[in-house]
């Protein structure tokens, strides 16, 4: 047995009805997509299969399966954009239009928008610094949108930070950095730790506030 | 199976933990082949296909635009420098990244172009290698459930057992719906009709490569 003696034995009893569920999943997006001729019935019915596969994954339930875990669900979203991006301009072109990123024009008449959102947005990016980490740079990212979203449904104008992205990828080598020294200088596992949080932390907010700067170009279009 | 009876000598390990990478000739030699196709493919011009068309004597000739002929240069270098990291890669964890990695880039260089019976092979194609995903995390979990651990060095000491074999066909499966091989290569086949040649070619290659490599794999962690 590899499970070492700690783990209650339910949960290793778990894992045969978790991969059994995952299978049936599958088996029944499978089936699904061999009945529909729909094209955007069948890419719907792929993501069903996606799921399953997170299902078997997950069943392992440790620490590196759950490092499996993450980059198969960003693979999925990944695909699945590309895909569906693939029959949208198919269908464009077999009409002869094009369309825009955001078809319909976006508006907020949210009272959010012009009560307090600064008190909000900084007390989301001051939680945020203090979560690091990924659920720290979301919850940073929240707040920077909002403050985006909200100066610009107030009408003041934004102030442009071009290269938004790059602090992000600068961001992104300080979290390998501290991945790097964990496996190489165990001892500094605190530094690296830090590294690796905050690094985290700054890619994911400036990645949210990117999509800050995008929904800029396309807000308040009539 | 020993590591060093299928590819040639043990040149060296490098133990990080969990990770130990090592390097044999046959890896080398892959990496090596890879990037250098990569680098070709990178320095070359796409070709211009010629049509002759019916009833009369026109020629049709089909150009690639600057536009998408450098987003297209770009995926395939990214493509060809995952097939490589493939290739040298110690872990079944970043083999199935890789694998992966490819198969989203081979719907990308293809996904710029003009011709609707292209954007349909693509969109099949990209169906097959989603639906992939299942067996090939999949598989790959598997044997990470039955062996505990990820790495070629420590798998290939493992004597298997049905639940490894099982993992490993699931895994086979996964790259071949990935790669888009034999019993998959009916929804790649129209992608190549595309111009832009060198580009498309790496569709090809990265999958021959990556079935050698896989082949590899299944014979460590399984005999």
């Amino acid at each position: 047995m590899l499970v070492p003696e700690f783990v209650p034995q339910i949960f290793c009893s778990l894992y045969l009805p978790a991969i059994y569920t995952g299978f049936i999943v599958g088996f029944v997006g499978l089936v699904g997509i061999a009945i529909n001729k729909s094209d955007i019935h069948v890419l719907i019915l792929t993501d069903i299969v996606g799921l399953a596969m997170l299902i078997v994954v997950g069943a392992v339930g440790t620490d590196l399966a759950e490092a499996l875990i993450l980059p198969g669900l960003v693979v999925e979203l990944a695909e699945i954009l590309a895909i569906s991006e693939i029959l949208i301009s198919r269908e464009m072109r077999k009409k002869g239009k094009s369309s825009s990123l955001l078809p319909t024009p976006y508006v907020f008449d949210m009272e959010v928008m012009t009560t307090a959102p600064n008190f909000l947005s900084l007390l989301l990016i001051g939680y945020g610094i203090f979560l690091t980490g990924f659920t720290g740079g979301v919850v940073a990212g929240g707040g920077i949108l909002l403050y985006v979203l909200s100066r610009k449904a107030k009408g003041l104008p934004i102030v442009l930070i071009d290269g938004i992205g790059a602090i992000s990828g600068i961001a992104w080598c300080l979290w390998i950095v501290g991945f790097l020294l964990f496996f190489i200088t165990p001892d500094l596992w605190l530094l690296s730790l830090f590294l690796a949080a905050c690094g985290l932390l700054l890619k994911v907010a400036s990645k949210m506030g990117l999509i800050g700067t995008l929904m800029r170009e396309e807000f308040k279009r009539e | 199976m020993d590591l060093g009876s299928l590819g040639g000598d043990l040149m060296g390990i490098v133990p990080l933990g969990d990770i130990v990478l090592y390097l044999t000739p046959l890896h080398l030699f892959m990496f090596i082949a890879v990037l250098t196709f990569t680098f070709l493919i990178a320095i070359s011009r796409t070709e211009t296909q010629v049509e002759a068309s019916f009833g009369d004597l026109k020629d049709n000739e089909l150009k690639v635009g600057l536009a998408e002929f450098k987003a297209r240069r770009f995926l395939a270098i990214i493509c060809g420098i995952a097939t490589a990291g493939a290739m040298i890669t110690g872990d079944l964890f970043n083999f199935i990244l890789f694998v992966a990695l490819t198969g989203v880039v081979n719907v990308g260089i293809v996904s710029a172009v003009k011709q609707i019976d292209v954007l349909d092979a693509a969109f099949q194609y990209g169906l097959i290698a989603m639906m992939a995903s299942l067996p090939l995390f999949g598989g790959g979990a598997i044997i990470l459930a039955a062996t505990g651990t990820l790495s070629f060095f420590e798998l290939a000491k493992f004597t298997s057992n049905s639940m490894v074999l099982f993992g490993s066909t699931l895994l086979l499966i996964g790259v071949a719906g990935e790669t888009g091989i034999a019993p998959f290569f009916a929804t790649k086949a129209e992608m190549f009709r595309t111009p832009g040649s060198p580009f498309i070619l790496i569709i090809h290659l990265s999958s021959l490569f990556m079935i050698i490599r896989a082949i590899e794999i299944l014979l460590v962690i399984i005999t």
